[in-house]
């Protein structure tokens, strides 16, 4: 394979990580739809799975309604945010019944002081583990023994660990290890040589590729994925394979 | 190479970083450059305040593969009485080509007088000096002007570009102000648009590639450049003619 100065991904490409909207510290780069999927085409990325900014820190209920606008029917799906209060859990639940679930991601609330565990999320992540929806869950606001303890707790839950960097490089292995239901996406997979270690240990079908654009530059690991060792099988099914599998309400291992 | 153009990752350390699963492992290091068709990697050691025994393990490392990488020395104001002693033994007896320094260790501001040793040494030599830079007060790329403007034949590189925002931005006017200073992209932040910011702002002359292997893969960090929306000619540049040009090799 020679090597080139420009790059395009061989596979297709579902993106499981973007982020759209104005944070409120910080204006987007990416001012509109149009400009996404433009970005998307410039870096050969035909769907993504995209959340809104406002629901990081301000709220995700308010968030969830921003992202409305952001949605396409054929390319950009909406991924919902949720936090462990009636109203966050009333508003995706009405949304299910409309069918429009088909993932959720964890709002932080231990910046608050309410920790991940089952006496404080035990009834979202039992709605959610009865209704075969996962969670994507943003590492760098997680604690390590939380998620292992309470996921512990519902087995049966498909979960996305989102944003593992190399500050989490020591949790990888043993949350992966231990949540035999999780995979690990891989926007900020940067220690050496870890993507084919990763995969030989646990195999491709525990890993989904994601950008966490507008927080990353899109192109960086769809480029390294296309650059390492795995198969192209194998690359096929992190690229995309595994996101849809997972959408799809078929993402358990078990 | 890519395209016929020699490739050179700028920033590298050796010694292992066990918590943060950063292992200088030359196989591995040589695999993920083969991959991508990276040439020759810069590496240093930060680890020992003495310089002397860092310097020594990237000797050591860089013997074992010399057409691959090249070493950089490395000392502190900590123990300022050996450093230019160490700068001489590390450039003259080791082959070392150029030097590393990492002020944040420190308790002293790049451009304060206990660092002038090591910038005279440079300056005598016409040798490439990269920084650390970021946040911290003592490595603000800012400082870089004046030092920049006192050792006019020195070249000093700001490492990771000052990494976020706002030190960034003080790196991109140091370029702007002084022919001598040069901007080096590693960074695990990956923000969008900072490449072509990079390029578009100081030159695609003054901007290095970069990785920080081994504690980050140099793959997602040349990905990084290739992706990014600027021109081959920049590109070409940016990966390896800039690096070549200021290192001589």
């Amino acid at each position: 394979m020679s090597i080139q100065f420009t790059f395009q991904p061989r596979v297709p490409v579902f993106d499981a990580n973007v982020r759209v909207g104005d944070l409120h510290y910080q204006p987007s780069p990416c001012r509109s739809r149009d400009q996404l999927l433009s970005e998307m085409d410039r870096h050969g990325v035909e769907k993504a799975l995209i959340y809104h900014a406002q629901t990081e820190e301000v709220s995700p209920f308010d968030g969830n309604g921003f992202l409305e606008a952001w949605l396409d029917d054929s390319r950009l799906f909406p991924q919902w945010s949720i936090m462990p209060t009636p109203d966050s859990l009333a508003q995706v639940q009405a949304l299910h019944e409309q069918g429009r679930v088909h993932s959720v991601r964890l709002h932080n609330a231990r910046s608050v002081g309410l920790p991940f565990r089952p006496w404080s999320c035990g009834a979202m992540l039992t709605w959610l583990s009865d209704n075969r929806i996962p969670l994507w869950i943003p590492l760098p606001d997680a604690d390590a023994d939380e998620l292992a303890m309470t996921l512990s707790a519902f087995p049966e839950l498909v979960t996305v660990l989102v944003g593992a960097h190399y500050s989490h490089a020591l949790w990888v292995r043993p949350l992966m290890t231990t949540l035999p239901n999780s995979y690990l996406e891989l926007s900020r997979i940067e220690p050496l040589g870890e993507v084919e270690a990763l995969c030989g240990e646990y195999g491709a079908e525990r890993f989904v590729y994601g950008s966490w654009y507008d927080r990353l530059a899109m192109g960086t690991m769809l480029y390294y994925l296309h650059h390492t060792d795995i198969s192209e099988s194998e690359l096929e099914l992190i690229c995309a394979g595994n996101l849809l599998r997972i959408l799809q309400g078929e993402g358990r291992h078990d | 190479m890519i395209e016929e153009q020699r490739v050179i990752d700028f920033h590298g350390h050796t010694g292992r970083l066990d918590s943060y699963n950063g292992v200088d492992d030359p196989a591995l290091i040589l695999r993920a450059m083969d991959r991508v068709g990276i040439d020759v990697s810069c590496v240093f050691n930060i680890f020992h305040p003495d310089g002397t025994t860092g310097n020594d393990i990237t000797a050591q490392f860089v013997a074992k593969h010399p057409d691959r990488f090249v070493g950089f020395a490395y000392v502190s104001p900590m123990m300022p009485e050996g450093m230019v002693a160490e700068l001489t033994r590390a450039i003259d007896e080791l082959g070392l080509v150029a030097i590393k320094l990492y002020p944040p260790y420190t308790q002293w501001d790049l451009n304060e007088p206990i660092w002038h040793p090591i910038y005279e040494f440079a300056n005598a030599r016409g040798l490439a000096i990269i920084f650390h830079t970021g946040t911290d007060p003592h490595s603000h790329p800012g400082l870089l002007a004046d030092c920049a403007a006192r050792f006019p034949n020195a070249n000093f590189v700001s490492g990771h570009a000052g990494n976020v925002a706002e030190p960034r931005a003080a790196a991109i006017k140091a370029a702007q102000d002084y022919p001598n200073i040069f901007l080096e992209t590693c960074s695990t932040f990956r923000t969008p648009g900072v490449i072509e910011q990079l390029v578009n702002e100081a030159g695609a002359d003054r901007v290095l590639f970069g990785s920080d292997i081994a504690l980050m893969d140099s793959r997602p960090q040349l990905g990084k450049i290739i992706t990014a929306d600027i021109s081959d000619e920049a590109k070409r540049l940016v990966c390896g003619g800039n690096a070549a040009r200021l290192l001589g090799i």
